[in-house]
């Protein structure tokens, strides 16, 4: 699990390992993270997800060492 | 399509960007857009604004987006510059240029690019307050 921009601070942590059953979904971690570190729970519908560099919906079907990422909505430009 | 896009926290150089342009005798029209930090965000002066990249996912993105353009509009290239780290007040932190054969698919291209930017390249700012 990697954190970007303030959900870095919230996490208070840049990025972690965390164990989840097998054939689990995006969603599922998103519920394990947010029980984890409570502070990312406030922006629990803002939050965008990526599977390595794809974004990917809360359906995705995580696999044993997939990178996901978390983080706000983008701000580029 | 050709495209050419740079991530970096070097100052954005305008004149040694143009100097570099090379375009087919068919092409007619050049966009050039710049995107510049303001001295406030919101309500609050600022200074500058620190961006950061998930640079990798960012490069992933862009080439998406480039590829989705060239299926668009009949752009022979496209060059895209974004700064990150921080970047002062008054300076760029964005340049796109799109060269096309005319200048309404130009427009348009570069409109969606930054459109779409904007919504999909992982890139965040944090303003520096005055």
């Amino acid at each position: 699990m990697k954190f970007w921009s303030y959900f870095r601070d919230h996490a208070g942590c840049p990025e972690t390992e965390i164990e989840i059953e097998n054939g689990a979904t995006l969603a599922k971690l998103h519920e394990a993270v947010c029980e984890q570190f409570p502070k990312l729970d406030g922006s629990k519908n803002s939050t965008l997800k990526a599977v390595g560099l794809e974004y990917e919906d809360d359906e995705f079907i995580l696999s044993d060492g997939d990178e996901v990422s978390f983080f706000p909505p983008v701000q580029g430009g | 399509m050709k495209t050419e896009l740079t991530i970096s926290t070097e100052p954005i150089d305008e004149a040694a960007l143009a100097k570099r342009r090379a375009m087919d005798d068919g092409m007619g029209a050049v966009v050039c857009f710049l995107g510049v930090v303001r001295e406030s965000e919101g309500d609050d002066a600022i200074i500058a604004i620190d961006y950061e990249a998930h640079e990798e996912m960012a490069r992933r993105q862009f080439e998406l987006l480039f590829d989705e353009l060239s299926q668009s509009w009949p752009v022979e290239s496209v060059r895209l510059v974004h700064r990150i780290g921080i970047v002062p007040v008054n300076e760029p932190s964005l340049w796109v240029e799109v060269v096309a054969p005319h200048r309404a698919e130009a427009f348009d291209a570069c409109q969606f690019l930054i459109d779409e930017m904007k919504q999909k390249v992982p890139i965040w700012k944090k303003p520096l307050p005055a």
